[in-house]
């Protein structure tokens, strides 16, 4: 058996790197291969973005300083989250691989994606959650995260439904159908915003 | 002779591209829906792969490899694992030959086609061959008396189980070994910070064995520091240094709720340290470090005593890689956490992907006999100071 090539293969490992990490950020309207009457669940990692057309649930769990945002155009049936690391990727290098590793270009990437999945920018609806302040060690990385989200979602005309941000506490969240997002916290309490 | 260690770290993909496709290979078989959590890539010497694998039964596949690889190619399970994914399967043990050759032989294939986009040659590989070892038969031959192994390891996620698998792979084996010297360092050099002429992160091949003795010392420190503050006798269960994306740490955590403490390292390297109990340990522990019953179990009392063991495991672990390195390292107070493990972990990562996307991750599980408890301890150093610390070790 010969494992042949691809014709993709990128020239060096450098841009290898970078070609996999659009690859693992590219949004897609996946469900996972869910079996039949299971509307499926899409994981969101950290530093990624889902979108779905479907009943799938979008989670993403162990939200930290992080920060989950959540958008629906509840008319086209149509939504993503995002689960972004650090506040500012524009410029970066790394924003153009992996757009979903910041606030700002990962809300950008997201609002496309939807586009691209039938949703109209100007329906979107967004809620947030985490951007939790964890540690004293690490300088507010959850608060600026926090305030870089109502910034770049102004600047998109995006409004926001309902927030769950700040403290200190990790979170964890669940997207359903229903365009609600439910927060469950380290403690189990569970909201739905 | 060099190797980029950020191009280790890129591997991951690789072993994630095969993980990906066992995982749909799967999918199919089994009509459960798996996804992969986890894929790290580390390097362990021989000893301590004997060492590992002493008592531990494995089921799996191997390959012979030809043309853009040569040598041998192994995917085990851990007997118990291979349990897990029977019963996904409708055969159940009946299945178990040829399912287990089946989703290794996919998974294998999927790894080695990302191998082979990677090195621009076509990988020939020999029909798959089923085993059932006892111990450190399962790795490939050689593997034992040469610098050490790359292992690829991987965790899918199926809604009611987890399964873990593993790649082996010998980096001695001529081209593989050329591969990452030859291929990587040049364009990561070019793509990269230039330092002196080379890659910032480009570490002689010779240092790679000092990899596991970072993280050996530095255990074995920790270890010996809990043994004489609390007086338990303490083991390190396992202890090793990984290449991995660092958004991928949080997942490896969990997300289950843990406590413990996490420390800013200064020095060369400099970092963060992250000493993480699950909470019942974390109560256990501090139950054993107190003179008296506390009401509260990880209240104000508990966790000065969490802070303070902290305190001399970190001191430990930095004097381990001090003595390795040769360098000078300092630690912050202790923070005590108490959360979701990858959310206690989060911050962490993000700062230090503020300037990389890999990371070392030393993971270490130490264990005290007599009370139940077990912690891990996650050091994630800047791999650009921890490459000019490896580098410097190999100067004349």
């Amino acid at each position: 058996m010969t494992r042949s090539l691809s014709d993709d293969r990128p020239d060096d490992p450098a841009e290898r790197t970078e070609s996999d990490a659009v690859a693992d950020a590219e949004p897609a309207a996946v469900t996972g291969g869910a079996v039949p009457d299971d509307p499926g669940r899409i994981k969101v990692g950290v530093g990624e973005l889902a979108v779905t057309t479907d009943d799938a649930v979008l989670t993403t769990s162990g939200l930290g300083s992080c920060v989950a945002v959540a958008l629906v155009d509840e008319r086209a049936g149509v939504r993503g989250l995002l689960h972004a690391m650090l506040p500012a990727g524009e410029g970066r290098t790394t924003a153009v691989s992996r757009p979903a590793k910041y606030v700002d270009t990962g809300i950008d990437t997201l609002i496309g994606a939807l586009d691209d999945a039938g949703a109209d920018p100007r329906r979107l609806t967004a809620r947030v959650a985490g951007g939790a302040e964890m540690l004293d060690l690490t300088d507010a990385v959850g608060p600026r995260n926090v305030e870089r989200v109502w910034e770049v979602l102004d600047a998109a005309g995006v409004t926001v439904a309902a927030s769950d941000v700040g403290d200190a506490v990790g979170r964890t969240v669940r997207f359903g159908p229903g365009g609600r997002l439910v927060v469950r916290a380290a403690d189990g309490f569970e909201r739905t915003i | 002779m060099r190797v980029d260690v950020r191009a280790l770290g890129a591997c991951n993909r690789l072993a994630e591209q095969g993980a990906k496709q066992a995982a749909g290979a799967l999918s199919d078989l089994t009509g459960t829906d798996l996804a992969v959590e986890v894929t790290g890539a580390s390097v362990a010497s021989g000893e301590d792969l004997a060492e590992s694998f002493a008592g531990r039964e494995s089921i799996g596949v191997s390959v012979g490899l030809r043309g853009g690889l040569d040598g041998e190619a192994v995917l085990a399970f851990d007997a118990a694992n291979a349990d897990a994914l029977l019963s996904l399967l409708p055969g159940g043990q009946s299945m178990k030959r040829s399912a287990v050759t089946e989703v290794g032989n996919i998974a294998l294939g999927g790894f080695l086609d990302g191998w082979a986009n990677y090195l621009g040659k076509a990988i020939d590989m020999s029909p798959p061959r089923y085993f059932e070892a006892d111990g450190a038969a399962v790795l490939p031959d050689g593997a034992l008396a040469g610098d050490g192994v790359f292992l690829f390891e991987s965790r899918l996620d199926a809604t009611t189980t987890d399964l873990d698998f593993s790649i082996y792979m010998l980096p001695d084996s001529g081209p593989f070994r050329d591969l990452i010297v030859g291929k990587t360092a040049p364009a990561a050099a070019a793509g990269g910070e230039a330092n002196g002429g080379t890659s910032s992160t480009a570490v002689p091949y010779e240092s790679l064995s000092t990899f596991s003795s970072l993280a050996k010392k530095g255990s074995a420190n920790a270890a010996d520091n809990i043994a004489m503050m609390t007086g338990l006798e303490t083991s390190v269960d396992v202890s090793r240094l990984r290449f991995v994306p660092l958004a991928d740490v949080p997942a490896e955590v969990g997300d289950e709720p843990h406590a413990g403490t996490v420390f800013e390292l200064q020095g060369e390297p400099s970092g963060y340290l992250a000493i993480l109990f699950e909470e019942s340990s974390a109560a256990a522990v501090a139950d054993a470090m107190l003179p008296m019953e506390t009401d509260e179990p990880l209240g104000e009392m508990a966790q000065n005593a969490l802070c303070e063991l902290g305190n001399v495991m970190t001191s430990g672990f930095i004097d381990g890689w001090a003595n390795v390195l040769g360098t000078s390292i300092t630690h912050s107070p202790p923070e005590f956490v108490h959360d979701i493990g990858a959310s206690t972990i989060s911050p962490l990562v993000a700062k230090l992907s503020e300037r990389q996307d890999y990371g070392f991750v030393i993971d270490t599980a130490i264990e005290t006999e007599g009370i139940q408890a077990r912690c891990d301890v996650y050091a994630l150093p800047d791999e650009r100071e921890l490459a000019r610390a490896l580098d410097r070790l190999s100067e004349p």
